[in-house]
């Protein structure tokens, strides 16, 4: 069955940044539509009808998202778009940067004038130069073109559109971290509520939408809400990235219906696992995400799915992990992660993070206790729920699955004091 | 002798005030473009932004305190950062990693001797792990690293870098 | 107005009031870090967790607005493990510093602790190590190593004293709270940030290691550094004369009153206590031939009346009395009674025209240094001893009553050698009173009781905290025997007493916060 491809049409195509070859290619139809034909509620309303959810990790409702932002206002409304792609595992709206900006842009147009919005800033982590300079070069192309400016594509309506570059850390990532960063301060996320769709950036009511999310907002506003909505399952709309990773033998982004089963992903698109290893587990939405086993890889991949299942679609990043792989060790890096991305602002994540990545750096140099796992589980647990923001949460989840789902490999690696992955392959030959 | 923008980066910096209601929004890309003229950002630097800016200097440490990419020390001729996070690290990055402080002679948070190079292994992901395992060299991704291609790729330097 | 329940009672609260102030309205109690009510709220610390019926995770009470119908239980096995929870990450870098550590006694790790402990720590990593005792202004020591990165501290610098001096660097469990390097915490404010520090990071030097604070006794007293009259509790010692070299007074501390200091003080109030203790007029002194001698109070006071009485029967105008703004209402008005009333003395001074004015800001510090300019200007003396002293000089005054002043300028000593006999009343040794004739040791406002009034005419009260030190005597008990010995007795027994002669009401009808000058009950009547 063919895929559709919406975002990734032009993935692998040098021509498609530039803004001609992308006008002759439809560029900038979807925006017009909007602008000549349809009202801001009419836009709304299809997105609504469309399903689309945030593709950055919370999964949210966009065309709900919209609306919370009030209606009477005489505060300046501002969109930030989250280009601070840093979950690990996740490098999607990279490619969307470098292969098809225009498209991007073709949605802020289209998102800012749904919600009556005429600043934008986009926030890309700092990391990806090369990205932001081919983002910045569209952005000047369009405003030399007369899309973005005073008069979007000869319309009544002025849109300003910013790149600010970030400067190295995770948690601006995080929405009110990502204003905190804007307005030139340390990501410290913000206390909530109120949220950033009534005061958000400068005190001002804010849309924060991911890369991705915005880019399919053409093809939406093209082809219809519902449309978009058919060709994903119920209540999840549309097609989503996903970056796959790990042991597959053909890592990438690749586009596909929300609902496809992960067996698909890896076996049939990912061609499978890596010197046809088995596989062990795979980490379903960035390493924030409830990692899995290979039982549950027949889950279908769709936000209400994996959040049952007690994990999540997350940034859409998949990581596959084969046998060879050993459990507590890849744990070990993913807690060093968050203890170094903490912000720091909050107990239970200040000093949680670095406690269990401490914890596990011992079990993992092999001088590790019986106690320590149950200590693991009690982090977790104290690590839920109780913090400012979601990064202390997305700590403790890979922290609670990891060791509830392979607790024969913690266990091993605490009585024996080294890998169980390791002791195995020396009795096992491949 | 203290630090002033150039005349061409004075016009950046105005340009970058023109785009915020307020002028301590414009900390990360006024540090940016310090670093850019300068190579890292000195304690002169510092109270220059506080300056400029019109903030208290401790909010320019802190800021600097708290973000990865701004250098508080000379770095080298070409920065190099290798990714340890989980995709690369699945892809084994820690051989990689021994192979470049091998090669390079110094350990993660160093420059070289000669001032070419400084690199770190991050435990942050690049965003590019269908590269695994990658390293971000200046302003470009270079991925599927094996010992060969980091032979090359520092070795292959003089000759400038593709895109 | 909205109601909402606490652990089953309920309350009724102003808009915008968070669950932890409608709590405290009920005097429940809610352990916390970073909530201090004069500063922003961080909401870091997350030890006052909740839980809020119809909420799904447990919501900080600091932050929570209070909303009608809400139902918050605080007591609870979710709130209980939340508390415990958080406790325990707070303790697994905190050093085991108690033993040494100045706020033990007072740490609200240890107050929490005893409620919420594990006791069994679990934690058998590395701790980490950080910048230890270190001064960062001229009164304060910090300990990075104790600080629970609550940011009161950083809060204080940027909200209240506007000086930006601390900062958080760096992130997660490496972040530590610091000066900009180069700068010290010298701004008029930084004791306070000692206060707020609801552990020993933060320090005063003054009080390091002088005194347990479980061996403190507090009294509540005003201020006497300057016309503000913040308000304070008096925090001393008395009952292990020992320590810290025999002094009384150990500390000062800032007591909240919201029309006058809020929660704060500023260094001059709050270190200006030595006085107390240090460089006293312990005794009476007669000078005989030429040098001061010890004496005792029925022969100096007999001295002084009849001293007095002749220079008094010879002319009126011969004797001038400066009184002092560092005098007590209760003083001033007994002296009133005495020589402006009774006596009727025509030279009549309070200030010192070559007092230096201190710097007055828009905070706290006013430029008077004196607590009771306008408490003396109510009752109806005021006016500079300028004159009184150039009379002095011309050899018109043959007796000069002086309280507390130091007329140090050489004109002024000039003037004052030509008095022949000149009384002093005070409490600390100065050039005036090493020239005096007469010395009387008064008491200070910790060893007396009785009110100042603020600039702007707040009548605030001083509790008494400890006895007169030595031979000392409240200087309302000085002027009552004087005033007996000329014929003029008075009926005060103490200086409740006179106050509700002076105001109409007695001490207890006070408001806690004071009250303005004019607006006692009795009086409007």
């Amino acid at each position: 069955m063919p895929i559709k491809k919406i975002v990734s049409e032009f993935f692998g195509n040098e021509d498609a940044r530039r803004l001609d070859w992308r006008i002759q290619r439809g560029g900038y139809e979807a925006a017009r539509k909007a602008l000549r034909t349809m009202s801001p509620e009419q836009v709304i309303e299809e997105v609504t009808t469309s399903n689309l959810r945030g593709l950055g990790g919370a999964g949210f409702p966009t065309g709900r998202k919209w609306s919370f932002i009030p209606k009477d206002t005489d505060k300046p409304k501002y969109l930030t778009v989250n280009a601070d792609e840093a979950e690990p595992g996740t490098f999607k709206d990279r490619y969307i940067l470098e292969w098809d900006p225009h498209r991007l842009i073709e949605g802020v147009i289209i998102c800012c004038y749904a919600v009556g919005i005429h600043k934008a800033y986009v926030y890309i982590r700092g990391e990806y130069v090369r990205p932001y300079e081919r983002l910045q070069q569209a952005v000047d192309e369009a405003y030399e073109a007369g899309i973005l400016g005073p008069k979007v594509l000869g319309e009544d309506f002025s849109l300003d559109l910013y790149v600010h570059r970030g400067a190295g850390a995770y948690i601006c990532g995080e929405e009110t971290g990502l204003l905190e960063s804007l307005e030139g301060k340390k990501g410290w996320p913000r206390l909530k509520p109120p949220f950033p769709a009534v005061v958000g950036l400068f005190g001002c009511p804010t849309v924060i939408n991911n890369v991705e999310t915005l880019s399919h907002l053409p093809k939406i506003i093209e082809n219809g809400g519902q449309w978009f909505a058919d060709l994903g399952c119920e209540r999840n709309g549309g097609t989503r990235l996903f970056a796959l990773s790990g042991n597959v033998k053909k890592p990438g982004v690749y586009e596909l219906p929300l609902g496809t089963p992960l067996r698909e992903l890896i076996y049939e698109h990912g061609g499978g696992i890596q010197d046809d290893r088995a596989l062990k587990a795979i980490i379903p939405g960035g390493a924030s995400s409830a990692v899995l086993t290979a039982d549950e890889v027949d889950i279908s991949l769709d936000f209400d799915s994996l959040a049952k299942a007690g994990s999540m679609l997350g940034s859409g990043a998949v990581i596959a992990m084969h046998e060879g792989i050993c459990m507590v060790k890849a744990l070990h890096n993913i807690e060093h992660f968050f203890a170094h991305e903490s912000c720091g602002q909050c107990t239970p994540c200040r000093e949680g993070t670095g406690w269990v990545y401490k914890t596990l750096s011992r079990i993992v140099a092999g001088h590790g206790r019986m106690e320590d796992l149950h200590a693991l589980r009690i982090h977790s647990r104290n690590m839920t729920g109780t913090s400012i923001c979601a990064l202390c949460d997305g700590a403790a989840m890979p922290l609670g699955s990891f060791v509830r789902k392979f607790e024969h490999e913690f266990e091993y690696y605490i009585k024996y004091k080294r890998s169980y992955v390791e002791a195995r392959s020396e009795t096992v030959s491949i | 002798m203290s630090f002033q923008f150039t005349e061409e980066n004075e016009k950046k910096f105005a340009d970058i005030l023109s785009r915020y209601p307020n002028k301590r929004a414009a900390m990360l890309p006024t540090l940016h473009l310090a670093q850019e003229q300068n190579g890292f950002i000195s304690e002169e630097i510092e109270a220059f932004v506080a300056q400029r800016l019109e903030v208290p200097i401790v909010d320019v440490r802190e800021v600097l305190s708290f973000y990865t990419l701004y250098f508080r020390k000379p770095m080298g001729r070409h920065h190099i950062r290798l990714c340890m996070s989980i995709a690369c690290w699945i892809r084994n990055c820690d051989e990689i990693k021994a192979y470049l402080e091998q090669k390079l002679g110094v350990p993660s948070g160093s420059v070289t001797e000669d001032g070419n190079y400084s690199w770190e292994a991050v435990p942050d992901c690049l965003g590019a792990c269908e590269l695994a395992p990658m390293l971000q060299f200046d302003k470009y991704f270079e991925g599927n690293l094996t010992r060969e291609k980091i032979d090359e790729l520092l070795d292959g330097i003089q000759n400038g870098h593709k895109s | 107005m909205a109601t909402i329940t606490i652990d089953g009672q309920q309350v009724s609260v102003e808009p915008g009031q968070t669950v932890i102030q409608a709590a405290e309205k009920l005097g429940i109690y809610i352990p916390r870090y970073c909530y201090h009510p004069g500063l922003s709220i961080a909401g870091s610390c997350r030890m006052c967790l909740v839980e809020i019926e119809n909420m799904p995770k447990l919501q900080i009470a600091c932050y929570t607005q209070a909303q009608d119908g809400m139902n918050v239980i605080t007591q609870s096995e979710a709130v209980y493990q939340a508390r415990q929870a958080m406790l325990e990450f707070l303790l697994i870098n905190h050093p085991l510093d108690c033993p040494v550590c100045d706020q033990s006694g007072e740490c609200d790790l240890q107050n929490f602790y005893m409620e919420h402990g594990r006791y069994d720590s679990r934690f058998i990593e590395n701790k980490i190590k950080r910048k230890k005792a270190f001064p960062i202004g001229p009164h304060v020591l910090l300990d990075q190593e104790r600080c629970i990165l609550c940011t009161r501290c950083v809060r204080f610098t940027d909200e209240i004293s506007k000086t930006h001096e601390l900062g958080c660097f760096n992130r997660g469990n490496r972040s530590v709270i610091d000066l900009y390097p180069g700068k010290r915490l010298e701004n008029l404010y930084s004791g306070n940030v000692v206060d707020i520090c609801p552990v020993g990071a933060l320090t005063e030097r003054e009080f390091r290691f002088k005194c347990r604070v479980w061996y403190l006794r507090s009294e509540e007293s005003i201020c006497n550094g300057c016309a503000r009259g913040c308000n304070i509790n008096i925090h001393f010692n008395s009952t292990r004369t020992y320590k810290a070299g025999g002094r009384r007074v150990q500390r000062i501390k800032p007591r909240y009153n919201p029309h006058v200091n809020e929660w704060w003080i500023s260094d001059v109030g709050r270190f200006g206590f030595e006085f107390i203790d240090q460089n006293r007029i312990e005794f009476p002194y007669r000078r005989e031939e030429n040098e001061l001698q010890n004496s005792d109070w029925e022969s100096a006071l007999d001295q002084a009346a009849q001293e007095l009485q002749e220079a008094y029967e010879d002319d009126p105008a011969s004797i001038g009395v400066i009184l002092s703004p560092q005098l007590s209402n209760e003083d001033l008005y007994l002296a009133k009674k005495l020589f402006i009333d009774a006596l009727q003395l025509p030279n009549i001074a309070l200030e010192n025209p070559w007092e230096k004015r201190g710097i007055e800001d828009d905070f706290l510090l006013k430029a008077d240094r004196n607590p009771n300019t306008r408490g003396a200007h109510e009752i109806g003396i005021k006016g500079s001893a300028r004159e009184i002293l150039e009379k002095a000089a011309k050899g018109e005054i043959r007796f000069l009553y002086i309280f507390w002043h130091d007329f140090n300028a050489p004109e002024a000593r000039e003037a004052l050698a030509k008095v022949p006999f000149i009384v002093f009343q005070g409490v600390n040794w100065n050039s005036t009173a090493e020239r005096a004739s007469l010395v009387l040791p008064g008491a200070t406002h910790a060893e007396k009781d009785g009110t100042f009034t603020n600039f702007e005419g707040r009548i605030q009260r001083f509790k008494q905290a400890f006895v007169p030190l030595e031979e000392a005597r409240a200087d309302t008990e000085i002027l009552k025997q004087l005033a007996a010995k000329l014929g003029h007795p008075v009926s005060y027994l103490d200086p409740e007493t006179i106050f509700i002669e002076w105001q109409g009401i007695g001490y207890d009808e006070i408001d806690e916060y004071g009250m303005m000058v004019g607006s006692a009950p009795a009086l409007q009547a």
